[in-house]
């Protein structure tokens, strides 16, 4: 009994020991010369769930390989804590810098402040961390313009019915700002014109399909009328067109019983459902675009310039009319003509 | 001689109680030259740091498992503690911000809804005979599904700088760990409620007609499952100066992965604080380095599914030999 005590004590002190001889502050970027030597950049993502994710993976990756740089991933899967560990062995890895979707605004302020402890310039990709002392830069699209835009113009095809409409918003998770920045602005696009839309269902998703879909049948249950659907993002789109199939209600464009639909991100599903006629809008993200500036901030700040804290992906709207020409610079096109 | 002399060495490492260490070791020696950054004392700092809470609740895990039950409302309850202690000292608007002893008060809070939860899960288990399995999945869900409710899921930051510091502060993590490792290890090896509870996870019903309060001590297991759970939360959510109702959702698998890796019998009877120590090294070690290594999350949950798969079998060869030698 004895030796086994003494046993796990010594190890879990010597685990202990090495553990806590942690050195300081690692002398990182130095910022002369840093383009010219070949860089170890740390990517880690919360998730590689959605087609949005594993589209902005790619693009860092091949905008990293481009440059000759080494890429280091990490996927958190959904677990903040894990995200911590994995940004941390970057930082012991003494990589030349740290690109990072979080899981959420707040769980992510203590692995930029280890970022920044040791001195390693770290970019937040599409998900922008909360107000802190933590210094960090996010690259990020305008959600808030972007869903209002998108809103806006279903609201103008649903002038044209000559009828009211009853609308439904599927809302990503409120943890996620970006969830809420596209909530706000299809508030903001309907205030005004509740004489043409009237909201009758907020389906709370938390970005989940399931939830989304059983969530969408309830109110098309209560609320058979509904005919205006705005989804916070389109890997959501499935679960709707399910829902709406269902529920008889999935028609084309110029059908009666056409149901006004609305999207964000712009993903391969989406451009499939306006090449079909059947999806109105959706505001698309320019992942490369965002990809290359998550690069290039982490040169700037290792050449010690100075970069603005948040950087705006302003992206655009793609509907019906103008397909044929933004279609070449909606990811998900791309990705759907690979396919 | 030299080969005898191996075998029996070999025999030796194989019947010993630090047979999952000795992997330890092994898997260590083995993966730290293939694996950059493994070997630094900044690595092994990050492992003891994401292994303290991981461990708090394989202890809680192990009680369970050696009254022959099974608690999978853990996760549930990590969440749950978080977001109600995030609530209860935020400096926001925590009902507690400001407080002189906030940072105590949430503790106390967070374990408490843990025993709260630990409690339902014992009462519903040995008063109305209900199958631990759906039990504590019934929980998790609806404990997991209430923590959401509480904040629409937001998080919630702007905790003390002190609570931080319990679980942000390896030094204060691993002192809390040591001690309620040591406490629940003199619990189950020198104290008569230790031996209830093998005698549970053997035979329920000899321990009754033994007089084994059979009831109270199965709800005294679950109750100390929440407990170790809720100070699980109280680690990770030091860590992630963040309250949140999802926080821990993943940690599961890893979790009875662990407690089984280290020996722990999913039949009760069997198991110990030590085992559970080295299950979860192990555990921690396999994930740091496949990390480490640069793998894809679809490769690392594939490698790591393989390797605990293996350790369980080699794990369950070894009693085999070990029940046929003292037969």
């Amino acid at each position: 009994m004895l030796r086994a005590l003494f046993i796990s004590s010594t190890a879990c002190l010597l685990l202990f020991a090495v553990g806590c001889s942690r050195s300081g502050p690692q002398a990182g970027a130095d910022g002369t010369g840093a383009e010219t030597k070949s860089l170890t950049i740390g990517v880690a993502f919360e998730t590689l769930q959605t087609e949005y994710w594993v589209a902005g993976f790619e693009a860092i990756r091949s905008d990293l390989k481009q440059r000759g740089y080494t890429m280091l991933e990490a996927v958190a899967d959904g677990d903040a804590n894990r995200q911590l560990e994995q940004v941390k062995n970057f930082v012991s890895r003494k990589v030349d810098g740290i690109i990072l979707v979080p899981k959420d605004a707040k769980t992510c302020l203590p692995m930029i402040k280890a970022a920044n402890a040791a001195n390693i310039p770290i970019v937040l990709f599409n998900r922008p961390a909360d107000r802190s002392d933590a210094k960090s830069v996010a690259v990020v699209a305008d959600n808030f313009a972007l869903a209002q835009e998108t809103v806006a113009y279903l609201i103008e095809q649903a002038k044209k019915t000559g009828r009211k409409h009853k609308a439904a918003i599927l809302i990503g998770d409120l943890g996620d700002i970006n969830a809420i920045g596209r909530r706000d602005g299809f508030d903001t696009a309907l205030r005004g014109n509740e004489a043409v839309v009237e909201v009758v269902a907020r389906i709370p998703t938390e970005w989940n399909q399931e939830k989304a879909q059983a969530g969408l049948v309830n109110a098309l249950q209560a609320n058979p009328d509904i005919s205006f659907v705005f989804t916070s993002s389109d890997f959501l789109l499935p679960s709707i067109v399910s829902a709406l199939r269902s529920s008889g209600k999935f028609h084309k464009i110029g059908s009666p019983e056409h149901v006004l639909l609305g999207g964000f991100d712009g993903d391969a599903t989406a451009y499939q459902l306006l090449k079909d006629g059947y999806l109105d809008a959706t505001g698309v993200q320019d992942v490369n675009f965002e990809a290359a500036q998550c690069v290039q901030a982490i040169l700037d700040l290792r050449a010690g310039k100075s970069v603005p804290e948040v950087i705006r992906d302003p992206g655009f709207v793609i509907q019906q009319e103008n397909l044929a020409e933004k279609s070449p610079q909606m990811w998900g096109a791309q990705i759907a003509r690979k396919k | 001689m030299p080969l005898s002399a191996a075998k029996d060495v070999l025999s030796r490492a194989l019947f010993s109680d630090y047979f999952v260490l000795w992997l330890c070791v092994l898997y260590a020696a083995i993966i730290a030259p293939l694996t950059p950054g493994f070997a630094t004392p900044e690595n092994f700092g990050n492992i003891l740091a994401t292994l303290l809470p991981l461990l708090l609740v394989a202890l809680g895990q192990t009680l369970v498992l050696i009254t022959g039950g099974i608690d999978l409302s853990v996760t549930a309850i990590i969440g749950l503690a978080s977001i109600v202690g995030a609530l209860a000292i935020n400096d926001g608007n925590g009902w507690l911000a400001g407080q002189a002893l906030a940072t105590p008060a949430g503790v106390l809070i967070m374990l408490a809804v843990g025993a709260a939860v630990g409690t339902f899960n014992g009462v519903a288990i040995a008063c109305c005979r209900m199958p631990a399995f759906i039990v504590t999945l019934g929980s998790m869900m609806a404990f997991g599904g209430f923590a959401v409710w509480l904040t629409q899921s937001k998080a919630i930051n702007l905790l003390p700088a002190a609570f931080n510091r319990l679980g942000g502060n390896t030094a204060v993590a691993c002192a809390i760990t040591v001690v309620v490792a040591w406490f629940v290890h003199i619990m189950l090896s020198r104290s008569l409620a230790g031996r209830w509870l093998y005698m549970i996870g053997h035979n329920a019903r000899a321990a009754h007609l033994s007089g084994v309060p059979v009831t109270g001590v199965r709800i005294a297991a679950y109750v100390a499952s929440g407990v170790l759970a809720a100070l699980a939360s109280v680690l990770y959510t030091g860590q992630a100066e963040t309250g949140s109702p999802v926080l821990g959702q993943r940690v599961l698998l890893d979790v009875i992965g662990a407690t089984v890796i280290g020996g722990t019998s999913l039949f009760g009877g069997r198991g110990k604080v030590l085992w559970t120590l080295f299950g979860v090294l192990f555990l921690k070690l396999v994930d740091n380095s496949l990390n480490l290594l640069n793998l894809s999350i679809f490769s690392i949950t594939m490698a790591k599914g393989v390797v605990i798969l293996t350790a369980a079998i080699v794990d369950s060869a070894r009693h085999r030999l070990v029940g046929r030698a003292h037969a």
